[in-house]
């Protein structure tokens, strides 16, 4: 899953995100609460009074895009060429659903997402943040408010991030190891290996082509079990 | 006394039902005081549904089966167990690629429906001569839009992953785009098709009627713990709305539907164009022709109401063409669970609605119209064909998705994988 989201940053070609993410990292082990590289803001929004807003609220130490009346593809790019650490947007936004498209794509939120909600009835909607929002802006917004706001929304990002790939890491290990398993069964039930000639062919293969042992493991299920099928008697064994 | 509820929708004409419900009194009448409000993105009114924000939402079909699936935000929390339409997209491209389409290949883009070879061909020209891919544009990552828009273009050759680049577009925005030149093309509801080819930017070359006839389009979605906590006040909404289909369903009616529904309040759009997709009277379809498709958008009649187990089935079947549900999704579970025909039949049998008494049926096997006989009462049912005349079997979801040439495959392994573990096996 993280292919993806390179992919994506790739091909949209902002290598600079990922020096402010080394940044923000190293920043994050020192224990600095400063924050050192200018954070860049997309806003995504036609109403000139939350233009200045946010402006001012975040003139020091900040770089605020605006992306007004950019939508579909061109909205896409501009995220792509300012590489925002955060964006800030109207939760009734239409574009909305073009930024939900970017986040399918990378399969996981890619950016810290602040909304601005105008309606009543949504004091719940922070309970919604794990839908890829990272937070929501009940109450208006003022000057003074824009940049904790941020840094809580960011912070939060990366702690749901974190978690999330805590996650899918431990998931990810436990199926390899469950697909290791069963290859390594067919091989010895198919192919008469021991259980150590069978994951030493495996791993010999896997340093051979520099590929993750699941990935070889995966291989020798597929066609293994492709050329039981052919076989009519492998089924019984 | 009376039950407060919110409910939220989005400005297209298929809200209809929610909208004449309101007006005419009929959720008043059923105990229900319904607030409809309405929101300018699907993503911002599936987080107010699974925030508890509203109760009920006018959703994309393939966004409860998303969620059933496990796929997004709110993994498993959304079921339907109301159809609120059928039909009512359509495909549009420029008149621009129009033109060229039928310099390229004349004699397909005769045919109705317009198979996509035209465009094939005007793709394959692209890349000879090194071209930029054209760009089309639906309007949800996980909805009937993006499904109808890729199985025309895979049923002529045409990879929809990487032939052409896809983009979200809002819909109020696809004309602008496409005048533009942003994009080339575009799957949206109505207004948004009829507007272009008024406007003399597209042509409208299928409608999603003539991709598969009597498809889902919107659902009714809430979520499962309000469903089971607030049993009789989902089955009092459900009523309201049978009876409102039932009655927009009158071709009578729909004028009066349209004058309602282009107000400020809803639609907010000219009553000329709301109107044309009401009655589908002189749509636009194959690029030039210009026919009467009274089932344009279908209310209630054909069972339209019944959320078919079938139509979750068939949707989770093109996620997982797609690669955007895993091989291994639980097909079954997750159709049982999404779409509550239990619910259905349970809310429409004091009205004396003709109900199915299957959960789900084969799709695409009728051309034609058809008698549904296993049912409370015999049922008319419409065409439910697909444009390549494939044939859905929802108890083999399987089968069917690996008979399309054209998807995306899951399975990574490549020939020299083949080769080395055929070394291996030695």
């Amino acid at each position: 899953m993280p292919m993806a989201s390179e992919r994506t940053q790739a091909s949209s070609g902002f290598s600079s995100t990922s020096r402010s993410e080394v940044l923000a990292e190293s920043k994050s082990t020192t224990g600095a609460t400063q924050v050192v590289a200018p954070l860049r803001v997309l806003l995504i929004d036609d109403d000139p009074d939350r233009i200045r807003q946010v402006e001012e609220g975040l003139s020091a130490n900040a770089v605020v895009h605006t992306a007004s009346r950019m939508h579909g593809r061109a909205l896409l790019d501009q995220i792509a060429n300012v590489g925002p650490d955060v964006i800030i947007m109207d939760c009734d936004s239409p574009d909305r659903d073009t930024i939900e498209s970017l986040r399918m794509v990378a399969q996981s939120n890619p950016k810290p997402i602040v909304m601005f909600v105008d309606e009543e009835g949504s004091e719940h909607m922070n309970e919604a943040i794990d839908a890829g929002v990272s937070a929501y802006v009940i109450d208006g917004l003022t000057s003074k408010r824009v940049r904790p706001l941020i840094d809580t929304a960011i912070a939060r990002f990366r702690q749901m991030d974190e978690l999330r790939n805590e996650l899918r890491k431990t998931k990810d290990d436990l199926a390899a190891r469950k697909t290791i398993e069963r290859a390594k069964g067919l091989l010895m039930q198919h192919h008469g290996m021991t259980e150590e000639q069978a994951f030493s062919s495996m791993r010999t293969m896997s340093q051979q082509q520099g590929k993750p042992l699941k990935d070889v493991a995966e291989s020798v299920l597929t066609i293994v079990g492709m050329l039981a099928g052919t076989n009519t008697n492998m089924g019984d064994l | 006394m009376t039950r407060e509820l919110k409910i939220g929708f989005v400005p297209l004409t298929d809200c209809a039902t929610l909208a004449m419900a309101k007006e005419r009194g009929t959720f008043l009448g059923r105990g229900l005081d319904v607030r409809l409000k309405r929101y300018g993105s699907w993503a911002a009114m599936r987080d107010a549904l699974g925030a508890g924000t509203i109760d009920a939402a006018q959703m994309l079909s393939p966004m409860v089966v998303a969620s059933s699936a496990g796929l997004g935000p709110f993994p498993g929390e959304f079921m339907t167990a109301f159809t609120l339409n059928l039909n009512g997209n359509a495909i549009t491209v420029s008149s621009a690629l129009f033109d060229l389409m039928s310099k390229r290949a004349p004699e397909t883009v005769l045919r109705r429906p317009l198979s996509a070879y035209a465009l094939k061909s005007v793709i394959d020209q692209r890349k000879e001569e090194g071209k930029p891919r054209l760009t089309f544009a639906h309007v949800f990552p996980h909805s009937m839009h993006a499904m109808e828009l890729r199985y025309w273009l895979a049923a002529a050759g045409i990879d929809p992953s990487c032939d052409i680049d896809l983009v979200v577009i809002p819909p109020s925005l696809m004309v602008d785009a496409l005048a533009s030149g942003q994009i080339d093309g575009y799957c949206v509801g109505e207004p948004w098709n009829n507007a272009a080819v008024v406007a003399g930017i597209g042509r409208t070359v299928i409608t999603s009627g003539e991709i598969w006839s009597n498809g889902p389009e919107k659902v009714l979605a809430v979520r499962k713990d309000w469903a089971s906590k607030n049993h009789d006040i989902h089955l009092e909404l459900l009523r309201a709305l049978s009876e409102t289909s039932a009655w927009i369903d009158e071709m009578d009616n729909r004028m009066t539907v349209a004058q309602a529904i282009s107000t400020p309040d809803y639609v907010n759009a000219p009553f000329d164009e709301v109107v044309g997709s009401l009655t589908g009277k002189n749509r636009q379809t194959g690029g030039e022709l210009r026919v009467d498709m009274p089932d344009f958008n279908v209310f209630h009649r054909y069972a339209a109401n019944f959320p078919w187990r079938s139509h979750a089935k068939w949707i989770l079947s093109q996620m997982i063409r797609w690669g955007e549900a895993p091989e291994n999704v639980d097909v079954h579970h997750v159709a049982k669970t999404s779409f509550r025909t239990d619910i259905y039949s349970e809310a429409v049998k004091p009205l004396g609605v003709a109900c199915p008494k299957s959960d789900e049926k084969m799709e695409g096997t009728h051309s034609h119209a058809w008698l549904l006989t296993e049912a409370s009462r015999p049922v008319a049912m419409g065409p439910d064909c697909f444009m390549d005349g494939r044939v859905f079997d929802p108890s083999n979801v399987d089968a069917y998705v690996t008979g399309f040439a054209i998807r995306t495959r899951q399975n990574r392994l490549g020939e020299s994988d083949t080769s080395q573990v055929s070394s291996l096996s030695v």
